[in-house]
């Protein structure tokens, strides 16, 4: 109450000043006037907020003996590292069992899971798929018939209050998952059985079993262990005491007082930025691990109001890794001439691993038809997408053939290409797709131009949420396919919240052609994101975040999945991957429309230097210097001038 | 006095049936839109919620929590309750964040860059608009036609415009943001400069396009004034010139008074939109992302505060109005 | 009224104002009429190309070649790729790799390229170098590689039968081709946009219907303005009370905040641009309705009203026969002033992602959000987004201009 009087009263006294001001008598007075109120008020309305804040901002400042402004009131640019592109609005919270803290820049568990704050046992490498120890010591093993794996810790892993990391606290954390239905919990719980500390440092994963006692799946009993944070169990259950058992209360919890491993915490955060620093205790700088500390003292995030501010400031210096899709990014170098490289110099200039697709509501009227579906795609001029919407950031799909693969080495070599090469096909085919209409009796017949299926026009939308600029540009593109082949598609850009809500739902009727991202590199690729375009299980769910939007039913396709991640033999592997390759180019359930990096990465070496690239020979992959093992970039920084 | 106590009253009392009305509509406005917000927060925590149960549960959980699942009258009235509790809830979008938290660290901004601007710009239009009728021929001709050029140039137009010019071509001014990129706010010199530096492009921006308006308005009332037969009357009595337009200009200046209490609400429209681009912090880009993310409390709730700023600017100036022209009091008595 | 309208035409700001005003109208209908290429047509494979003359190079190949024997071509040649600031970056290069300064001359294009092939090693990472420098200086390297040769380039062609190049024709040095003669010209004033659609038909088609908007926009707000003003000023007691008071509300809230809301609710598919227009028009009365009100309660007791209603005239009559002629004037003013306004407020509105729907046609609104979405003003693509903005302004200025002329006509004391 007292806030708001403030707040009225300080209007009712900058108005009264000006409006006392402004009697003027002769004209001479109004300019000199003028100018001494400018004065006046630009210093005293703009002082005031400043007065105010340091006070006001102080709960969501860092921790209790720590005043950011008093460590530093701005931070030495020599020992900041400014990342871009993670985080868009201000933090809410810091609690790793959560997905609903907004913190990108400090917690994202997942394939590459975010690592600077809290930790995973190993850390994915995208670039070979290894997965390196991290909180673990030494390479993980599978028993004799992969049921069980098991991993020791180091014993130099130590939390941020000094305690050491337990095989315990593992354990905890995946009962914590299991019992509070959290996002991990319940996306695991059908592969894992349980979680088992055997001594102090010894943790064993338990997969959960089948009826001839094989594990489920144990491709995602591995990737678990590099996706899934530790978190302390004491801590844990300081939080769960807070929560009172309830789960809801559990997630919602901001977890300000939380327990980390990581090489940095929070230090500061507002409306405007995030900044971590270091913790100098850090356990990593152990021979056995690092070695060393990571060189930035602080990580900061200015929060950017869109692509555009956040593109500004990398142009200016004030970012160093931008994780943001920068059209036409060349030009900073070619152009501008800015000491601005990403990971590689040329098209498509990054690590593509992902493929944003575009899905068949099955549903839709005529979209069950496969000769609708396979002439829309065939249409669809996807060199345009690449060199409009992508701005030559992927490969076209005459470098990278389409298929269930992305573009790596790795993926690729898991299928045999010549097998499928008739059906892969490169787009802009008119001619093509028009006489597959004809021929499937799919003409104009009442003359208005677009084409009818049993006497009821095709007319479809094509979908994705608004801001997303590339794949905005793209859902132009196919529209204007469309119109080439005589089906009506018009462009709907609704809001990402409004658009989650609704292409989740497996039997939703809004959205007829939509755009959603696939799994890019991971422990469990490419099988995951074959499970995602086709697996008939996900079809017509509810809520269903994990893929086959579209409602597309293959009974063999899901044989194939159940195949895969038990199937060891590498030549059976590519048999299965073939296959699946050949029934979605054949169905057409969905259809990708470019290649994209699974993180943007573009950096600037206005101040740092030696960030990782592709031809450096160093294995570090192009992911924010902030994921899986990405971070091993921070500790290999230098200084343009030291 | 009795006249212009009438004339008070009957404003106070105008200024708050306006406020409930505005009062409703804010909460009403938002509400109307389509899709669910509740599901969207229900979605961000169950992601990977496999179970369609539980997935309902969370949802009526929110829904309690938010009141969603009451009638609208029902909420409003909690609503209204919340309110004069200075409780605006909890933010969808930024859930479980607070909406007066989320208010109090762009309300500042806001205030800090609009008032001055609109000021500034109206003294600056008038004085130009003052000068234009005075003396004429060239300044009028020449300064004249370039004001209204530039006063017509959009908002967002204007603001793109000085960005590239003085932030990415020249580099003068930074281009995004209230403070400096690497600062931690504090009270000190360093900060206030940051501060400063930050805030001039998104000021002139919203004052050059105000400029132009308001010198049009104020050139035709003093032309108006300056022909009118009192002046002729007081040359011919022989009072000194500087005196006479003293006076001339004191009663142009009245009708642009009212003019700039009515033109506040379209000004910080336009206002608005420079924090948008400039990516000032403020309520312009609190209640995009709001509109954006259908935040309703948000929304209304900064909507709320915009409705008031621009009803308490509008109070305050017909108060000073009634106080300033006496045409006021002898209305009102007869 | 003959009279009247002489005096408008008299009035410089007016004729100036409505002169440009008639000039975009012009191009409006009469371009369309000689290109009549689709504006939203993707012609290029990339963004933002340049303004320009685009000479299709296959063409040019196959066209007639003339020789012309000009002094500089071949230092222009070399000034393309070797300009001012590369020479001083090889020097900088060849200080560091050691090479004395005084053997560095950056004008002797021979001795500094030879200098550069002799000290150029990729592999060699100097001290403080940052990775960029050492890719530009690759660059650099590369597109010095033959630079000084003076050999014709071969045109080849592959056999279809045994797969080998086999020489077509040679271009030499000194070979041009005179462009009216090539096939394939294609002049691109202002270049193209993100999607590689031309931006000067893009601009036109654009143009026009933003103007079809302003107007939708503006005869909605008058028709609203007009009609609430009248009744609210000439019947008085309650509805103009409640006229007051539902206006008052609407200055109070503002305008864009409304306009905002109103456009998200209808939501995107329905968004057309005359819907856009609509929604513009009803957020915008206010004004109209606030002066004409005051007009008329000045108007209501002059004699010929008074008159009027002792003769026994309907209300209807009244206000359209003896109300209306008065303020007839002003009302088109507004007008004029709500075009501006409503063609203002659509690019607002689309800036923010809330504009008309992108796939039916182009609005001003909708090219500056695209450009901006592809960081045109960020990148110095001024083509795709400066025009924009000087057509809206250009569009506002001129129906200002009018609108100030015709003040100056009604009201003779404002007059210079």
């Amino acid at each position: 109450m007292k806030k708001r009087l403030l707040f009225v009263l300080s209007f009712v006294l900058i108005f009264s000043m000006f409006l006392t001001a402004c009697q003027p008598e002769e004209v001479e007075e109004v300019v000199e006037e003028v100018e001494e109120v400018v004065e006046e008020v630009v210093e005293e309305v703009v002082e005031e907020p400043e007065v105010e804040e340091p006070e006001e901002e102080e709960p969501v400042a860092a921790g209790p003996d720590l005043d950011p402004a008093e460590v530093a009131a701005s931070l030495p640019r020599e020992e900041t590292l400014y990342i871009a592109g993670l985080q868009w609005s201000a933090v809410v919270g810091w609690n790793p069992y959560s997905s609903a803290n907004n913190n990108a820049m400090g917690v994202a568990a997942g394939n590459n899971a975010r690592v600077p704050i809290f930790e995973t046992p190993y850390m994915y490498n995208m670039i070979n798929g290894e997965q390196i120890p991290l909180l673990a010591d030494g390479d993980w093993e599978w028993n004799e018939d992969m049921t069980e794996a098991t991993f020791k810790i180091k014993e130099v892993a130590k939390w941020s209050d000094g305690t050491p990391v337990t095989a315990e606290d593992v354990a905890y954390t995946w009962a914590t998952h299991v019992k509070y239905e959290t996002t991990a919990g319940v996306g695991y719980g059908e592969y894992i059985e349980t979680v088992e500390a055997v001594d102090p440092l010894t943790v064993v994963v338990k997969a959960k079993l089948d009826e001839e006692g094989k594990a489920v799946n144990p491709l995602l009993v591995k990737a678990y262990i590099s996706s899934e944070y530790v978190v302390q169990k004491a801590w844990t259950e300081t939080l769960e005491a807070r929560a009172g058992g309830d789960a809801t209360a559990l997630k919602e919890d901001p977890a300000m007082d939380f327990v980390s491993s990581g090489p940095y915490t929070k230090f500061y955060d507002d409306d405007q930025k995030v900044v971590f620093i270091r913790d100098d205790n850090y356990w990593g700088q152990d021979a056995s691990m690092f070695g060393s500390l990571p060189v930035p003292k602080y990580l900061a995030h200015t929060i950017y109001a869109d692509n555009n501010a956040g593109f500004l400031a990398l142009k200016a210096g004030e970012v160093d890794v931008s994780q943001q899709f920068n059209a036409n990014v060349q030009d900073l170098w070619l152009v501008d001439n800015l000491p601005i490289s990403t990971w590689m110099d040329d098209a498509p200039y990054g690590l593509t691993a992902s493929l944003p697709t575009a899905y068949f509501n099955l549903e839709s009227y005529g979209l069950d038809n496969i000769a609708v579906r396979k002439a829309i795609a065939y249409a669809v001029d996807y060199d345009t997408i690449i060199a409009n919407a992508m701005t030559n950031q992927s490969p076209t799909f005459d470098q990278v053939p389409r298929s269930v693969m992305n573009p790596t080495a790795g993926e690729q070599a898991l299928y045999d290409q010549a097998a499928v090469a008739d059906l892969q096909w490169v787009g802009n085919d008119i001619e093509g797709a028009k006489a597959i209409l004809d021929e499937a009796g799919i003409v104009d017949t009442d003359g208005d131009g677009w084409r009818e299926l049993d006497g009821q026009k095709l007319s479809y939308n094509a979908v994705c949420p608004n801001g997303w600029s590339d794949w905005q540009a793209a859902m132009e593109i196919v529209a204007a396919a469309g119109e080439k082949i005589g089906i009506e598609i018009t462009t709907l850009y609704p809001e990402w919240g409004v658009y989650q809500t609704v292409f989740v739902n497996g039997d939703q009727q809004e959205y007829d052609i939509f755009m959603v991202w696939s799994d890019g590199a991971g422990p469990t690729q490419p099988w995951g994101r074959v499970r995602q375009l086709m697996y008939s299980k996900f079809a017509e769910t509810q809520g269903n975040w994990n893929g086959n939007w579209g409602g597309y039913i293959n009974p063999r396709i899901d044989e194939i999945i159940t195949e895969i991640p038990a199937t060891t033999d590498q030549a059976r592997l590519v048999e299965l991957y073939t296959e699946a390759t050949e029934i979605y180019l054949t169905d057409i359930p969905s259809f990708t429309l470019m290649y994209r990096p699974d993180q943007f990465y573009t950096v600037n070496e206005s101040v740092w230097t030696n960030y990782p690239s592709a031809d450096d020979g160093r294995n570090i992959p192009p992911m924010n210097l902030l994921d899986g093992y990405s971070i091993a970039g921070l500790y290999e920084l230098e200084l343009v001038n030291p | 006095m009795k006249g212009y106590l009438k004339y008070f009253s009957g404003k106070l009392a105008w200024f708050l049936v306006t406020l409930v009305a505005a009062f409703i509509l804010n909460f009403i406005l938002p509400r109307l839109m389509p899709g669910d917000p509740v599901a969207i927060i229900t979605q961000r925590v169950v992601q990977g919620m496999t179970s369609q149960a539980g997935v309902q549960k969370v949802y009526e959980q929110y829904a309690e929590l938010f009141g969603t699942n009451k009638p609208i009258h029902e909420q409003f009235i909690i609503y209204m309750r919340n309110i004069v509790q200075g409780n605006f809830g909890l933010s969808f979008s930024q859930y479980p964040r607070p909406v007066a938290d989320i208010l109090k660290s762009s309300i500042w901004w806001t205030i800090a860059l609009q008032f001055p601007a609109i000021i500034v710009g109206w003294l600056l239009g008038n004085t130009l608009g003052a000068l234009a009728a005075y003396l004429k021929k060239g300044f009028d001709k020449v300064l004249m036609p370039i004001s209204i050029f530039i006063s017509n140039l959009p908002a967002f137009g204007m603001a793109v415009i000085l960005l590239v010019i003085f932030a990415v071509r020249l580099k003068w001014f930074p281009t995004a943001g209230g403070y400096g990129f690497d600062m931690i706010p504090n009270f000190s010199w360093d900060y206030i400069k940051s501060v400063l530096i930050h805030y001039q492009l998104p000021f002139w921006s919203i004052v050059l396009i105000s400029i132009g308006g308001q010198a049009i308005g104020m050139r035709a009332m003093s032309i108006y004034e300056l022909n009118a037969d009192y002046v002729k009357y007081s040359r011919f009595l022989g009072i000194k010139d500087r005196k006479i337009i003293g006076y001339v200009f004191r009663n142009a200046m009245l009708p642009q008074i009212t003019g700039l209490a009515l033109s506040i609400g379209t000004m910080v429209g336009g206002a608005l939109v420079a924090e948008i681009i400039f990516s000032y912090p403020g309520l312009g880009s609190t209640l995009l992302t709001a509109v954006m993310g259908q935040d309703y409390p948000l929304i209304s709730a900064s909507t709320l505060i915009i409705t008031l700023m621009v009803l308490i600017a509008n109070f305050l100036i017909e108060i000073l109005y009634g106080v300033i022209d006496p045409r006021i009091k002898a209305a009102q008595v007869e | 009224m003959l009279h009247t309208i002489k005096e408008v035409f008299r009035s410089p700001k007016f004729t100036i104002g409505l002169a440009i005003f008639v000039v975009m109208l012009l191009v409006v209908f009469i371009y369309p009429l000689i290109i009549t290429d689709d504006p939203l047509d993707i012609i290029g494979l990339g963004t933002f190309f340049e303004p320009g003359i685009y000479v299709n190079l296959y063409d040019g190949l196959e066209s007639k070649t003339y020789v012309l024997k000009l002094e500089d071509a071949a230092a222009n040649r070399i000034a393309s790729k070797l300009g001012e600031q590369e020479r001083l970056d090889i020097q900088e290069y060849l200080l560091l790799a050691g090479v004395p300064e005084e053997e560095i001359d950056i004008e002797d294009t021979e001795k500094l390229l030879e200098l550069w092939l002799n000290n150029y090693d990729p592999t060699v990472r100097f001290p403080g170098s940052t990775s960029a420098k050492r890719k530009y200086y690759a660059r650099l390297d590369a597109s010095l590689d033959g630079l000084l040769s003076t050999e014709a380039a071969i045109i080849a062609v592959k056999n279809e039968e045994t797969g080998e190049l086999e020489e077509k024709s040679l271009v030499k040095q000194d070979d041009y081709v005179n462009v009216s003669k090539v096939a394939n010209v294609r002049v691109l004033p202002l270049g193209t946009d993100n999607f590689g659609r031309d931006m000067l038909t893009e601009l036109v088609s654009a143009t026009g219907v933003s103007l079809r908007i302003g107007l939708i926009a503006g005869l909605v707000a008058t028709s609203i303005g007009l009609t609430l003003g009248l009744l609210s000023g000439y019947i008085g007691g309650w509805v103009d009370d409640v006229i007051m008071f539902i206006t008052n509300l609407f200055i109070v809230i503002p305008s864009f905040v409304l306009l905002v809301l109103i456009s998200y609710s209808i939501g995107q598919e329905q968004r057309g641009a005359s819907t856009v227009a609509i929604v513009i028009g009803f957020t915008s009365w206010v004004w109209t309705a606030r002066a004409v009100r005051a007009q008329v309660i000045s108007l209501r007791h002059r004699d010929h009203v008074n008159l009027s209603k002792l003769s026994g005239h309907s209300v209807a009559h009244i206000i359209i026969f003896d109300i209306l002629p008065y303020i007839a004037s002003y009302v088109v003013m507004a007008f004029i002033l709500q075009i501006s306004s409503g063609i203002l407020a659509e690019a607002g509105l689309s800036i923010l992602g809330l504009g008309p729907k992108t796939t039916d046609v182009p609005t001003l609104g909708l090219m500056m959000n695209w450009a901006m979405i592809y960081s045109a003003h960020i990148m110095g693509k001024w083509w795709a987004y400066f025009p924009v903005i000087v057509v809206i302004a250009l569009i506002s200025f001129s129906l200002n201009l009018m609108n100030t002329g015709l003040d100056q006509v009604f009201n003779p004391t404002l007059r210079d």
